[in-house]
């Protein structure tokens, strides 16, 4: 009969390759323990005092009181029967230091199924916990799970994070069924099936997942090694969350797809803010070259129409065929004069007189004028809402706008029909609301038709000068333009709204007059009182016709005239003829404008009244307040006035 | 939510971890000797959940219908044992244990015998193991085999507010070659609950004595 320790000792030689491995065993009879030089080197116990055994109890003094009574559990469990004992556990060494023991034993029974003997191993596995410690805080912390797997088997060795990533209920063994379940139709599975014979090549692999717990699509990548093992092979990886990656990669592609139909999208946006800033700028160039032509226009109008006067005057006025003649001249010349004042409207340089009116009492005054104008088959509705303040207009024109604008309404109701006008106070309209607009009040003026309408194209050309619908002769096409031009001078603005067959929305705004600032006294009332003396009168003009002309009606008045062709001409002479009681200068010349004359004429001499003769609506900055100014067109009378007034700016 | 007074502590729990790897491993070795082929069986991992959380536990993990060999056991703590496993699984496990003899048609014959005479092997050395060691006695029933959803097999009543309490033990058992793979359960009200712990207590006075 072999006594224990010579088993023991038998033991100590088989596993003494093991290496760093105790081995105990445990005598149940006697209730003793037999150990080996390992055993006790980890244990911390005397081996030489050991040799005969020691109490049972020995086996668990050592161990880390958190861990003992789990330990006598599981060696209770081995006793009564359980297979194996595989156990982890700390033991505190004397000096103090821990470290892990593995446990690995087994119980052998008699034949009355009593047990005899406790025998095992015990092996220092400090290292190994260190490593599935940092094993474990890799993998939670980089969210990376891992998986074994070895062929035919229904079951694969996972990892706490990797049931995490896949939404399953943690453990340490799932069937490979329940892993493959979570993959999104049509994937390869996750981990090969039991009944797959070939070994795969590679665990390269990325999958589309819906994950269990809260049924999110993810994206998970798998990466590995295949070991090959006899007949069979074993699987080794792990898996990670790819999903933010994929989603970045979709969206950039997504970017690329769509890349062209944004450049498609942005271009036709730039393309219609290039149409619409073309548009612009050809009303702006057709603006410039009609008040370009309309000056050089009004000029020899002038020309006519002065020499005309002062023709006039001069033939015998007892032919009534004469008469009748210049008359006519006359006449055409005044309606030259007028086309000409629609086309510096357009242009915005007309000249106004704005005061403050009260829109609706200008209304209600007119609707007799647009009643008869219209004709009685058209009923003109009138709308004014209380409370409108007053709008700075030049009355004169602001009449004609709305009569121009009637008549178009009219015209797009060749049958007949209501006209509705209406004027309200529009508060706090914010920039860009209306185009053209700034923020601030306004005063809509309407003229609603339900006539014939205009389609996209006619209304984007509406404004357009000499643009119209009317046909050869019926209409210059300066209408709207001309309402357009008024409105932007005024710092409102003209709006169109129409469709075919539903008729037109006409609405010119105007900025509500600020009451107390405006100045009601526009014009100071004219000295129209004649002066019968004879002045000497330095005229300056660059166009000969003109200089000709003014120099003749002003001798005519039974003035002295001096006639500069150039302002340096002017200078030339002011300075020569201190006598000089008068300036009457063009403000259009080349080097030097009329304003920047009348600066010079200043500085030689102070207090020399000045007349300022200009086609252009607004005063140039800078310009003198003793300085009159006069429109051209100007005849004789209006000439006089000027003089009149420019001298008695200076007698007070 | 489970009541406090039969939460298993660290402690109880692997004491009935332990108990139950004892019977586990009296199953295996039996089954085992059946199959004659090697069963893989995990370490058990024990939770104390609802039915409806059980049932979606083993639905989580198996996607086909399931098939479960179940018995009822009374005494100091009473209730019903499953041993489950997949529907698809079942006329493997019968082939297994009768050992590839028989012809498919002979293997559907027996399937419902064969399964609950392999239920009560696994069954019986569980629950004997956990009475032996508790030191109590328990009497089993004989065993049925039922089919059905993880809700069915588990009894989740939708209408019922209270719940009932499953001792769901994981224990994998995986048969090499073969696609087998199971579960144990447990069902238990909260008396018996309360009264297995109590029991634990003992068991674990008993064995670590001064050291608890």
């Amino acid at each position: 009969m072999t006594t224990p320790l010579t088993q023991v000792d038998d033991l100590r030689s088989e596993l003494a390759a093991a290496g760093a491995s105790g081995t105990w065993y445990w005598d149940i009879p006697t209730d003793t323990l037999h150990v080996d030089a390992k055993f006790a080197e980890l244990y911390g116990i005397d081996f030489e005092e050991s040799r005969s055994g020691v109490p049972t109890r020995t086996f668990f003094r050592a161990i880390h009181p958190d861990d003992r009574a789990r330990i006598r559990i599981a060696v209770a469990g081995i006793l009564a029967g359980a297979e194996v004992f595989s156990k982890e556990f700390r033991v505190v060494a004397p000096d103090g230091t821990t470290m892990w023991l593995h446990g690995r034993g087994q119980c052998d029974f008699d034949d009355q199924e009593q047990p005899v003997r406790f025998t095992g191993v015990l092996v220092d596995v400090t290292e190994r916990k260190r490593t599935e410690e940092r094993l474990r805080i890799a993998q939670s912390a980089g969210g990376v799970g891992t998986f074994e797997y070895i062929d035919g088997y229904a079951t694969a060795t996972v990892s706490e994070e990797f049931c995490k990533l896949l939404g399953l209920y943690p453990a340490l063994v799932l069937p490979t069924q329940t892993i493959n379940g979570v993959t999104c139709p049509g994937q390869e599975p996750l981990i090969p099936g039991p009944r797959r014979e070939d070994m795969p090549t590679t665990l390269e692999g990325t999958f589309e997942i819906l994950r269990s717990d809260d049924h999110e699509h993810r994206w998970i990548t798998r990466r590995g090694e295949i070991f090959r093992e006899g007949s069979g092979y074993r699987l080794v990886g792990v898996i990670y969350d790819v999903t933010h990656a994929k989603q970045q990669e979709a969206a950039l592609r997504d970017l690329n797809d769509t890349l062209e139909s944004r450049i498609e999208q942005e271009s036709a946006v730039r393309r219609a803010a290039e149409e619409a800033l073309r548009q612009s700028q050809k009303i702006e160039a057709i603006g410039q070259l009609t008040g370009g032509i309309a000056h050089d226009f009004n000029n020899l109008l002038m020309a006519i129409s002065s020499s005309l006067e002062l023709l006039k005057k001069r033939l015998p006025q007892d032919d009534p065929q004469i008469v009748r003649l210049i008359d006519n001249a006359q006449q055409g010349a005044h309606r030259g004069a007028a086309l000409t004042q629609r086309m510096l409207a357009f242009a915005r340089r007309q000249d106004l007189n704005p005061v403050l009116v009260d829109v609706a009492d200008l209304l209600r005054g007119m609707m007799d004028l647009i009643q008869r104008t219209l004709g009685p088959a058209w009923h003109v509705e009138c709308d004014f809402g209380d409370n409108i303040p007053p709008v700075l207009a030049d009355a004169n024109q602001l009449e004609m706008a709305i009569l121009n604008l009637a008549v178009n309404a009219r015209d797009s109701m060749p049958d007949g029909g209501p006209i509705r006008i209406s004027a309200e106070q529009q508060q706090e309209i914010a920039a860009g609301d209306v185009t053209d607009l700034d923020a601030g009040d306004y005063v809509v003026l309407r003229v609603i038709d339900r006539g014939e309408g205009m389609d996209e194209k006619v209304l984007s050309r509406a404004m357009e000068p000499f643009f119209t619908t009317k046909g050869v002769g019926k209409g210059t096409g300066l209408g709207l333009s001309m309402i357009h031009g008024l409105a932007r001078q005024l710092g409102g603005s003209f709006t169109l709204t129409s469709q075919p067959k539903q008729g037109t929305i006409a609405s010119l705004w105007l900025p509500a007059a600020n009451v107390a600032a405006a100045n009601p006294e526009i014009d100071a009332p004219r000295n129209a009182q004649n002066s019968l003396e004879c002045l000497t009168i330095l005229a300056v003009d660059d166009d000969p016709l003109i200089l000709l002309n003014t120099a003749a009606m002003l001798e005519d008045l039974g003035h002295r005239v001096l006639e500069a062709a150039s302002p340096h001409e002017a200078l030339i002479l002011f300075e020569q003829y201190p006598e000089i009681d008068l300036v009457m200068t063009d403000q259009a010349m080349p080097g030097m404008t009329g304003t920047q004359l009348a600066a010079r004429i200043e500085v030689i001499r102070p207090n020399v009244p000045m007349i300022l003769a200009t086609g252009y609506g607004e005063l140039p900055e800078g310009m003198r307040a003793t300085v009159v100014k006069l429109g051209k067109p100007f005849n004789q009378s209006a000439l006089e006035s000027a003089i009149s007034e420019a001298i008695s700016r200076f007698r007070h | 939510m489970i009541p406090q007074h039969v939460v298993l502590s660290e402690l109880e729990r692997d004491a009935l971890t332990e108990i139950v790897n004892i019977g586990v491993s009296r199953a295996a070795s039996n089954l085992r000797k059946m199959i004659g082929d090697q069963v893989y069986l995990s370490v058990p991992s024990i939770d104390v959940v609802s039915q409806r959380r059980a049932a979606r536990l083993i639905s989580e993990r198996e996607v086909s219908e399931l098939v479960a060999v179940r018995q009822g056991f009374t005494g100091a703590f009473a209730g019903r044992a499953l041993l489950i496993f997949p529907e698809t699984n079942s006329l493997d496990l019968v082939r297994a244990v009768t050992g590839n003899e028989l012809t498919t048609q002979e293997v559907i014959d027996i399937e419902q015998e064969a399964l609950a005479e392999t239920g009560n092997v696994i069954l019986n050395s569980c629950l004997a193991t956990m009475a032996n060691m508790l030191k109590q006695s328990l009497s089993m029933s004989i065993p049925e085999v039922v089919r059905g959803s993880g809700s069915n097999l588990f009894e989740v009543d939708e209408q019922s507010e209270t719940e009932g309490l499953v001792l769901f033990l994981y224990i994998d058992f995986a048969v090499r070659s073969r696609d087998i793979r199971g579960y144990i359960a447990m069902i238990m009200d909260l008396p018996a609950l309360a009264s297995l712990k109590a029991l634990l207590e003992d068991f674990i006075a008993r064995v670590v004595g001064d050291d608890a």
